[in-house]
């Protein structure tokens, strides 16, 4: 059993942090990244072309960084694989020791960096999500019986900040029913928007990891608001940070992501905090520190 | 109906510069209702034709492109105007302007417009894909086309990109699952349907290239 694993499991609260893989063949900035956060976090997430813009795949990081002593998470969308690619990926990467799944549909290649691709989406998330679960009883997708079963810790992704958020509850149940052991939500500005979620969540037996981003720069902001799928900045937030200096957002930033990750502990709102930094690791390091120092 | 836009006047330019004489021919079914296969599309055509100093010999509407026997009987009261020109263009869909090439293999046939999709008039010539002829119609389930409508072709529910009820792909569109989840929500279906799940969708049946007899009643895919 993975450390990540048995942590979610006890319901001892994990800390995970969110790495995109290089946009080329040059690994030393991740390897330097992998390290840095080695003794920080539980677990590393890597993301799979995430915006739909090419990266190097998540396998490999994951593998990189297994070699390198942290544990990954690998995320695996719908948008590039048929049914038969995702399968075969699956069993590479179980191959080569990797447990830790997040499942999810994947953003649209109108958002990324090769908007004239073709999308895929062959499957959606709720059917990955059985699939894996296949995987692990030792069949495919189509019931057929493999030489070996894999032994896959999956989860899946929920946005707490969709509106109206009934759809997106009704598709959290039906992931649950498919077999996701766990969810990361979307980046979360206001708690009771994961509340809502919490709230539905408490007739299943499922670990959720909230998602927190440190805000760095206004422009961040306004990327995360306009430009990211499924994510909701309040107008309150825009307007406070709006009228801050520059060089005072980054604290503001850091103190904002600090205080929601206290009120969600204190509330015990979830089984652990997943950060997106947008791969910046000094600020992980520093806020998850300063939060260990804390508690 | 199929979706028909007519190509920019450069694009054709390309395809026909070798070429002195033209016989038009325009379709009367969905071309028509597109405005790029009627009478009108056929004048302004000829207009332009004859302001490159290219020669128009004649032109006809066929009742319906896609129906090759029967429009091969039509075309045969112009087979003198046919033979005068030296390259045949289209104003119909894919399938008109290949009912064309068949029956004149040795004549160059160009299209005039690009096929765009099947759908609906929503008001006069402004178009909504609808249907993408997947093979295997999922409506009796949702009452809109979830495979058309929703850019990732989501079977069991929406995404997380959604915001504001807007797709994450296009936001000037509603999420098609928002949409279809309030159809569920009025048919008092919406535990029942999250309560199973749908696919993976049999791509066979979508298979192209597809044909179909409703003689024999046999798919043969």
């Amino acid at each position: 059993m993975t450390g990540f694993k048995k942590k979610l499991l006890n319901d001892q609260f994990v800390f995970t942090v969110e790495l995109t893989p290089p946009r080329g063949s040059d690994t030393v900035t991740m390897i330097q990244k992998i390290e840095e956060l080695k003794d920080l976090v539980d677990a590393v997430n890597f993301t799979d072309n995430p915006s739909a813009k090419m990266r190097m795949c998540s396998m490999a990081a994951c593998k990189i960084s297994l070699e390198k002593g942290l544990e990954p998470v690998l995320q695996m969308t719908c948008r590039d694989r048929n049914r038969i690619a995702i399968q075969s990926d699956l069993l590479g990467a179980h191959a080569l020791g990797i447990r830790n799944l997040l499942l999810m549909t994947g953003d649209h290649p109108f958002l990324g960096d090769h908007k004239e691709a073709k999308p895929v989406y062959d499957i959606d998330s709720s059917l990955l999500i059985r699939l894996v679960n296949n995987l692990n009883k030792g069949i495919d997708i189509n019931g057929n019986r493999l030489n070996g079963k894999t032994s896959f810790f999956y989860g899946a992704v929920v946005n707490p900040n969709a509106e109206p958020i009934q759809p997106q509850l009704k598709r959290f149940e039906q992931k649950i029913r498919m077999g996701a052991k766990f969810f990361y939500t979307q980046m979360i500005f206001e708690i009771e928007k994961l509340e809502r979620v919490v709230e539905y969540a408490e007739k299943f037996k499922v670990k959720i990891v909230a998602g927190i981003v440190i805000i760095k720069t206004k422009r961040m902001l306004k990327y995360l608001s306009s430009k990211v799928p499924g994510v909701t900045v309040p107008h309150w937030l825009t307007d406070k940070i709006e009228k801050l200096d520059d060089k005072d957002v980054q604290k503001f930033g850091f103190d904002f992501a600090t205080s929601a990750i206290y009120k969600i502990m204190d509330r015990k709102l979830s089984h652990g905090i997943h950060i997106m930094a947008i791969s910046v690791t000094e600020e992980v390091g520093k806020l998850l520190n300063f939060l260990k120092t804390g508690i | 109906m199929i979706i028909t836009r007519q190509k920019d006047f450069g694009e054709i330019k390309k395809h026909i510069r070798q070429y002195r004489s033209f016989f038009l021919i325009g379709c009367a079914e969905c071309a028509t209702l597109c405005g790029t296969g009627d009478e009108k599309a056929i004048q302004s055509l000829k207009n332009w034709l004859e302001s490159q100093s290219k020669t128009v010999t004649g032109w006809m509407i066929a009742k319906a492109g896609c129906q090759i026997f029967g429009t091969k009987r039509e075309i045969s009261h112009y087979k003198d105007l046919m033979e005068k020109s030296q390259c045949i263009l289209v104003l119909s869909c894919g399938a008109g302007t290949q009912t064309i090439t068949e029956l004149f293999e040795e004549k160059p046939v160009i299209p005039v417009n690009d096929t765009l999709f099947i759908g609906n008039m929503r008001r006069f010539r402004e178009f909504e894909e609808r249907c993408r002829a997947c093979g295997d119609c999922l409506l009796a389930i949702t009452g809109i086309c979830v495979v058309t409508l929703c850019p990732k072709q989501m079977l069991n529910g929406p995404c997380g990109g959604y915001k504001g009820e807007c797709c994450e792909v296009n936001s000037d569109r509603k999420c098609a699952w928002v949409v279809a989840y309030r159809i569920l929500e009025k048919r008092g279906v919406v535990d029942k349907f999250y309560k199973k799940i749908s696919g993976p969708k049999n791509w066979l049946k979508a298979n192209s290239p597809r044909r179909y007899s409703a003689r024999e009643r046999i798919d043969r895919i």
